[in-house]
């Protein structure tokens, strides 16, 4: 195997990797704000292509008016699910509320196919198609924008996190929620405002990988591999997210290009194995210490 | 099972029948001359295969509509009684339970290559009924380990047969890659393929698994364009992935030609590929709902009776109707009892069969399928598969 | 009207069924479930089978989740390894069928130990997650290995009982009941032991378990050892039920189905799986039955079935979780109160 095509591997494996470090991103955002395991966010992710579609081609709207709804869409679900899902299921055990994220998601499921059917749709051609050479390595033009897109993304949302007052409430209710209360954060409204934004989040990360590789009501497993991604990098770490979607990335192309597709997954979640024996919260989770 | 279990039963059941039998539905209809003939079917209606599913639906109904208008078999009339399975093996064989405790049937349609494999000994223990199905599973092709069985079309392996015979035809000693699915569908023709490339001087320079429902395909296509083939099989897909690998080689500047098999060639799914199908082929074994060269009259009737384009489950569906019940009307012809090993051999004495144009040329069932296709390639000013070759026979 | 609990003797309280009704009722329903093959259509029996092996894996997960704590969406893996070793032993050795269970029990136990390892770093959803890797690596394993048949899968020839083939529903059925029955009524022992006791106290507060003295670790692997024996006897009478095992047959959705399972019927009740597992077998057959009828006025029913059944289960998983978490054995329990206490109410 030659270096040229080891570097289009990589680059290619790094571009699919920041969609997972969005996405993982949007489930880290929910995980720190409310403790909850958010499983339903394959089936968000896909709740946003189908939204896009429903714009863009049912309604025939630009393709950027359709981005924008797509991801209010998926804020507006964030609202709802958190009241009228999450907030009822306050104090009981992580795992009912686990349990009732997997529930959301079959419901997510089931409503899609109820209005798309099951076939595999495409969404309408937006993106550029002149391919995109990085000295003589070719990456696909998709690839390449979603990987601009996710990195826009989650700068901003590192800045948003360091420097505004909502970031800020974000972090204390994160550390807190006690501490948090007393000094008079509105921590419901923190609730809210982490699922919306990782909801809009996630759709919009649906948009970037159904213009990759078309819609179907099964591509929630995209939601498996994050998983895999927010496991390695720590449920509550930004940076984890990061770090964990690109490396995820990385080892997916490469074991996809010289093992072969059919371990792509294998792979992964080997390595989660490895992991968890090592580092039992991730590379840079919280080891949370637990008292009587 | 022992002849002896049945009775044993049939008597302590006949005892028992008073505490309630009939809430459970255990009427039976008694095959009398005239009493109706059964096809019964585990049809994915729902779930991933319902694309499919619903054209067979209507492919089935509409055949027995044209036969039982036309008087039936000999007189006899056949009752279709189906059910949904969402393409679950499990609820396929509940389906299959099902309708045999309330008919009495000889011919059934099957829904997948899990269902038909599952569902084979019990076929021959009952030995009542003859069985095809949406699978065209390399393995079902084996008249010793599935003697009352049947496909109605190539298997996958002839499938592959008949495009690498169009290719080497075209290109002598092209470079051939196949691209499957890690799914048991697609894995099916690979290993046979290969060999079948070889013998006819054609050199197969990559094979790509991907993972089932796998979307991002950018680490593939490097690969694929490493090879540099001059055909691209796909198989094991319906249609993702296979636009948006196919998009990306040509984005890349691959001169490749891309084939599918059967389930991918539906006009609509290839329409469905966008910029990425045209000039993508495939091989049909039967005729597409609008092709009007050389004389189909049953294609005409179809579209008769369908003023709107039909799918080509739809055809499959119609076609295995028409191949189950000949099976049945050859059998009484014969004047023996509509039993499996005998529906089988009235299938099996078709020879040089005109399907009405529905397959493009004659054909016999030697075994458990009927090799025959041709190869169409999309052409998108037309928006239609158009042929692309001859009716290739194996 | 019951008024007490009036016990004489330690027997009497350690009894499993403690009433008269109780007893009464188990034996109804075991005359019931002996009359039941000789009037029953195959599809009834059919789905008795299917609902039997739900329930015995089912019960078994209840032993992991409801009862010790540790969340597993790994019990269609286990149960495949137990269906896997079944159809490998009957197609290449053609040993006893009840020697093939157990061996295929006893391998689906030890992974189960080796799944459950991790259980002693992590806790929770990094245990559920570890466990759905061990499904991925199981299901690369069966789907590549010669020996399981690659993609294709196994096909194998029906349990033999003294020459005879058990291939039918109603000879499976008594096949498959019986082992079901006694591994339910092995597990509702196991519970009055020190085992199920550690269990319990290892759900409720793991650490304040090993202040006590119960050897956390130990107790652990022993819940995944015993829950996974539960899910490879399953799998095992699954192979037997279908005769075909292929890597498609246990899908991850398989897991979340059980898991599903004990949360309507009632985490931490032996009741609670077995209500919880029949429940949610019998419903997709409901809505089926409901699509059919209503085809006549509404022609689109049949194709809304699938989506509508992908709804209903996660709204009942979601809907009992909110309004009834204790689930269906919250219900009965409600209605046997409401007799018990009769004239008066609650």
């Amino acid at each position: 195997m030659d270096a040229l095509f080891l570097a289009e591997v990589m680059l290619a494996g790094i571009g699919s990797g920041a969609l997972y470090a969005l996405t993982g991103v949007a489930f880290v955002l929910i995980y720190k704000a409310t403790r909850v395991v958010n499983l339903a966010i394959g089936e968000i992710l896909m709740l946003g292509g189908y939204a896009f579609l429903g714009f863009a081609a049912g309604l025939g709207l630009p393709a950027i008016a359709a981005l924008v709804l797509a991801v209010v869409t998926g804020g507006l679900l964030g609202w709802l699910v958190e009241r009228s899902l999450i907030r009822p299921m306050l104090g009981e055990s992580p795992i009912s509320v686990f349990m009732v994220t997997i529930g959301l998601g079959s419901i997510l499921v089931g409503l899609v196919q109820l209005g798309w059917g099951a076939d595999p749709l495409r969404l309408p051609e937006f993106m550029p198609a002149t391919p995109v050479f990085i000295g003589d390595a070719y990456l696909a033009p998709k690839v390449a924008v979603g990987f601009v897109a996710a990195a826009v993304v989650i700068a901003a949302f590192l800045a948003l996190f360091r420097f505004s007052r909502s970031g800020v409430a974000l972090k204390a209710t994160a550390g807190d929620q006690g501490a948090a209360y007393s000094v008079g954060i509105d921590v419901p409204r923190v609730f809210s405002a982490a699922w919306i934004l990782a909801c809009a989040t996630a759709a919009g990360a649906g948009v970037l990988v159904g213009a990759i590789g078309g819609i179907s009501p099964t591509m929630g497993v995209f939601g498996l591999s994050v998983l895999v991604v927010v496991i390695i990098g720590g449920l509550d770490s930004i940076a984890g997210a990061l770090v964990g979607g690109l490396l995820i990335g990385l080892v997916e192309a490469l074991a996809g290009a010289f093992l072969g597709g059919e371990y792509k997954l294998v792979v992964t979640f080997t390595l989660l194995l490895l992991l968890l024996m090592v580092r039992p919260y991730g590379l840079f989770g919280t080891h949370e210490i637990e008292r009587l | 099972m022992t002849a002896f279990e049945p009775n044993r039963r049939r008597i302590i059941a006949g005892t028992a029948a008073a505490a309630g039998a009939m809430a459970f539905g255990f009427g039976r209809a008694s095959a009398q001359a005239g009493a109706p003939i059964v096809l019964g079917g585990s049809i994915p209606l729902t779930g991933v295969f319902a694309f499919a599913g619903i054209g067979i639906h209507a492919g089935i109904q509409d055949y027995l509509k044209i036969l039982n208008d036309g008087g039936g078999i000999k007189g006899r009339p056949v009752k279709y009684v189906a059910e949904d399975t969402a393409y679950k093996v499990d609820a396929s064989v509940a389906a299959f339970n099902k309708i045999n405790s309330q008919e009495k049937v000889s011919l059934y349609y099957g829904d997948s290559t899990g269902f038909a494999k599952t569902i084979n000994s019990e076929l021959d223990r009952r030995g009542t009924m003859i069985m095809a199905g949406a699978s065209f599973a390399t393995e079902l092709n084996d008249p010793k380990k599935y003697p009352l069985q049947f496909m109605a079309g190539p298997d996958y392996t002839e499938m592959f047969g008949i495009l690498l015979r169009y290719i080497a035809k075209e290109k002598p000693g092209a470079r051939v890659a196949f691209v499957y699915s890690d799914t048991e569908f697609g894995r099916d023709p690979i290993v046979l393929g290969e060999a079948l490339a070889k013998e006819l001087k054609l050199a197969v320079v990559e094979k790509i698994v991907t993972p089932p429902g796998s979307v991002d395909v950018s680490t593939e296509v490097l690969k694929l364009r490493r090879a540099n083939p001059d055909f691209t099989i796909f198989h094991g897909y319906v249609l993702a992935p296979i636009p948006e690998f196919i998009t990306q080689a040509k984005q890349m500047g691959m001169r490749s030609a891309f084939m599918g098999t059967f389930w991918t060639m539906d006009n609509s799914t290839v329409q469905r590929m966008g910029d990425a199908a045209e000039g993508f082929m495939g091989v049909m074994p039967y005729r597409y709902y609008y092709d009007r060269d050389g004389s189909a009259p049953m294609l005409d009737r179809i579209r008769q009776m369908r003023p709107d384009y039909q799918s080509t489950g739809y055809l499959q569906g119609f076609v295995t109707a028409m191949l189950l019940t000949e099976a049945a009307k050859r059998t009484l012809d014969a004047g023996k009892d509509l039993t499996g090993p005998n529906l089988k051999a009235g299938l099996n004495s078709i020879k040089d069969f005109d399907t009405g144009g529905l397959f493009g040329v004659p054909i016999s069932i030697p075994g458990n399928s009927v090799p025959v296709g041709r190869i169409y390639r999309f052409d998108a000013k037309a928006k239609q598969m158009q042929p692309a070759s001859d009716w290739i026979k194996l | 009207m019951r008024i007490g609990t009036l016990k004489t003797s330690y027997a009497a309280d350690e009894a499993l069924f403690d009433t008269a009704l109780q007893r009464g009722l188990l034996v109804a329903l075991l005359v019931a479930a002996v009359v039941f093959p000789f009037v029953a259509s195959p599809y009834w029996l059919f789905l008795a089978c299917l609902c039997a092996i739900n329930v015995a894996s089912a019960t078994g997960l209840n032993l992991l989740t409801g009862y010790t704590g540790l969340v597993s969406l790994g019990q269609a893996a286990f149960m495949s390894v137990g269906a896997y070793t079944v159809a490998v032993l009957e197609i290449r050795l053609g040993t006893p069928f009840a020697l093939n269970l157990l061996i295929g029990a006893g391998l689906a136990a030890a992974i189960g130990i080796l799944v459950g390892i991790p259980s002693l770093r992590v806790k929770g959803l990094y245990l559920a997650i570890a466990t759905i890797a061990a499904s991925v690596i199981l299901h690369f394993l069966f789907s590549h290995w010669t020996l399981t048949g690659e993609a294709r899968g196994l096909s194998m020839p029906p349990a033999r009982l003294f020459g005879i083939a058990i291939d039918q529903p109603f000879s499976l059925y008594w096949l498959i009941m019986p082992v079901t029955m006694l591994m339910v009524l092995g597990a509702a022992n196991l519970l009055r032991t020190r085992i199920g006791r550690a269990f319990i106290a290892v759900r409720d507060r793991d650490i304040s378990a090993e202040v006590l003295g119960i050897p956390l670790l130990r107790t652990k692997l022993t819940s995944f050892a015993i829950s996974s024996f539960y899910a490879g006897l399953a799998g095992g009478l699954w192979a037997y039920f279908f005769r075909v095992v292929t890597p498609e047959s246990f899908p991850l959705d398989n897991s979340i189905f059980y898991l599903a399972a004990i949360i309507v019927g009632g985490m931490g009740t032996i009741l609670g799986g077995i209500l919880g597992a029949v429940f949610m077998t019998l419903v997709p057959e409901l809505l089926k039955f409901g699509a059919n009828w209503l085809t006549p006025i509404y022609p689109d029913a049949l194709s809304a079935l699938a989506p509508v059944r992908t709804i209903v289960f996660g709204a009942l998983i979601v809907g009992f979780l909110i309004f009834e978490p204790r689930g269906l054995v919250e219900i009965w329990v409600r209605i046997r109160r409401f007799f018990h206490l009769w004239p008066f109410r609650t």
